[in-house]
Order: structure tokens, then sequence, then C-alpha cells
């Protein structure tokens, strides 16, 4: 029961109400302040003609009752009536304060991707590959890394190797260089 | 409400959690058409841009997933070696030690930073009229 519905609320003073119905409204009730107010009033009204059966048989002149049905009203006026105060549950806090909660996820995503940003190694050039050193040992022999305009390409050019007219004396060659 | 809870959810989703694979290729770069392989597609054109060759031919291969500290020691062939040691990793970029040989000989020693689908080749001897060229990639 989301809107204020008084006929709604009769029904429930009026025990109309079954199942489901039933608890939704009276859920309604405990937790809307406006609703809760109307439906006291009902209820109070409801007591109050519990309390004066209808009288099959009027003895007394109309003037006479209605002063009495005055009297009775001033004379319950004064009672007190508790009214309950509504406690709102998380759900319900979450239902009504949709957009703060849409704002404080937006900014929980936005402050979670910047943390990720910046954690990212060589922002500028987040795709390279960078050789950091190179060397060999070889006599004669010179190794060099080269950068091409590819980020995502590093080449090392080792440079000064025998040349062998096969794979089998290069082989042999490499076995016998003493570094 | 609900699409951004989705969206946070599909965003920690997607951090990366895999572990890294190291794959080293030993290839002979060549004008002989005898020697042109379909398996090396996939860096044929990087390959021809670097080095020149129409052809390459891939001699050896190993794929290892690679463990921080550890030294991995991959047999290509031809008595050709490569040992990796990683040095530092992060979700996506590894600092790799690498060592290539031939038998007992020490060709080069590189540490690089390399990423993930990067590329590092190193071009080595001379045979015939062919170059040996080493190819380093990782993977996830």
């Amino acid at each position: 029961m989301k809107q204020h519905n008084t006929e709604r609320l009769s029904a429930l003073a009026d025990g109309e109400l079954k199942g489901i119905n039933r608890w939704l409204a009276r859920r309604h009730v405990r937790h809307c302040p406006q609703c809760a107010t109307e439906f006291a009033r009902i209820e109070r009204v409801r007591e109050t003609l519990a309390a004066c059966p209808p009288v099959v048989e009027m003895s007394d002149s109309a003037d006479f009752f209605w002063s009495k049905i005055r009297r009775e009203i001033a004379a319950r006026e004064q009672e007190t009536i508790s009214i309950p105060m509504p406690r709102l549950s998380l759900a319900d806090w979450l239902q009504v304060n949709r957009g703060i909660l849409a704002t404080v996820t937006s900014a929980l995503v936005v402050v979670a991707g910047s943390l990720l940003m910046l954690q990212q190694p060589n922002a500028a050039h987040p795709g390279a590959v960078m050789v950091e050193r190179v060397d060999t040992v070889i006599p004669n022999t010179v190794a060099t890394p080269l950068k091409g305009s590819e980020s995502d390409v590093a080449v090392i050019w080792v440079s000064g190797l025998e040349w062998t007219p096969d794979l089998d004396q290069m082989r042999e060659c490499f076995d016998n260089i003493e570094t | 409400m609900r699409q951004l809870a989705a969206i946070a959810l599909l965003f920690l989703l997607a951090l990366p959690s895999q572990a890294a694979n190291i794959q080293v290729r030993l290839i002979r770069a060549s004008n002989d058409s005898g020697k042109a392989e379909t398996c090396l597609a996939d860096i044929h054109g990087k390959l021809k841009e670097k080095f020149g060759y129409k052809f390459y031919q891939q001699l050896g291969v190993r794929q290892q997933p690679l463990k921080m500290g550890e030294k991995l020691q991959l047999d290509l062939g031809e008595k050709f070696q490569v040992f990796v040691t990683p040095k530092s990793s992060d979700k996506r970029q590894q600092e790799l030690e690498l060592e290539w040989y031939s038998g007992k000989t020490l060709l080069v020693r590189s540490i690089v930073k390399i990423v993930e689908n990067g590329h590092l080749f190193v071009k080595g001897p001379e045979v015939a009229n062919d170059w040996i060229v080493l190819a380093v990639s990782v993977r996830n």
C-alpha cells in the first residue's frame, strides 16, 4: 500500500481485509504517521460507536439524544491516545533515498576505477615492451636494443657473432667459444 | 540503482586473476620459400617488418607458466636454451631476466619488461643466408 487510502484503512478497521492485503495494510500503518493517525481516528470512532449500541426504540427526544452524544464526545476528547511512531527500516530508508544511494554507488565506481588506473604500470605507455638492460659476454660482439614505432614490439640486435654455413657448424662454433 | 550495482559487480569481476605464460620460439628467417610456416602467422608481419626476410621457419617452441623468482629452462632444440627468471609482475606487465644460450655459451642476457601480447625479438647468429631469431611473448 504505497498511497494513503482512507477506504482501505476503514476496511482494515472493519476487518474486511484478509491475508496479504491485511498484512500489507498493517505494515503501512506501522510505518506511515499520516495513516497511523487516520487509522487511530477510525478506531476511535468505531469504539465510540461500539460503546453506544443502537437503540431500537428511542425514548428520548432528538434534541436530548444529540445533547447526550455531544456530552459523550466532550467527555472522551480528554482521553489520551497513543499513536505508534513509525520506525523506518534500512530497506525503507533506501527506498526513500534512491538518489543518495545512486550517487554513492557512482562515486565508489569512479574511485575504484581511478585507483586501478593509478596502479597501471607505465601509464604513459600502457602497452610498451621495454628492454631495461642487455649485454653479451662473447668477445667482439655487441647486443643493442632497438626501438621501433610499435610499442608492443622490442628488438635486441646481437651483431658480431660468427657466421657459419649451416646449423651443425654453428653449434660446433659456439661450443668452442671461450667467454 | 540495480543497473549501477550490476556495473559495479562487472567492474570487480573484470579484474584479471590468471597466471601468465611465457612462450619462446626459435625462428629461422630466410628468403627460401621452403622455410615458410603457418604456425608463425600471428607474428609473421612483425617479423617481416623488423628483419625484412620473406619467410620464417619455426625451429622450436616452448611455453610455460611464469612463477615469481623461479628460473625456467626452455630447450628449443639445435642446442639452444633460454632461461627465464620473473623479477616482478603486476596485472599487465612482467619484468623478466632472459638468458639465451647456445650449448654452454651465453649469447645474450637481458632484463626486459614485457606486456601481455607484446613481443621481444632477439636477432641472433647468421647461418648461410639466414638469421636465427628468438621470439619471446607473454600470454594469459
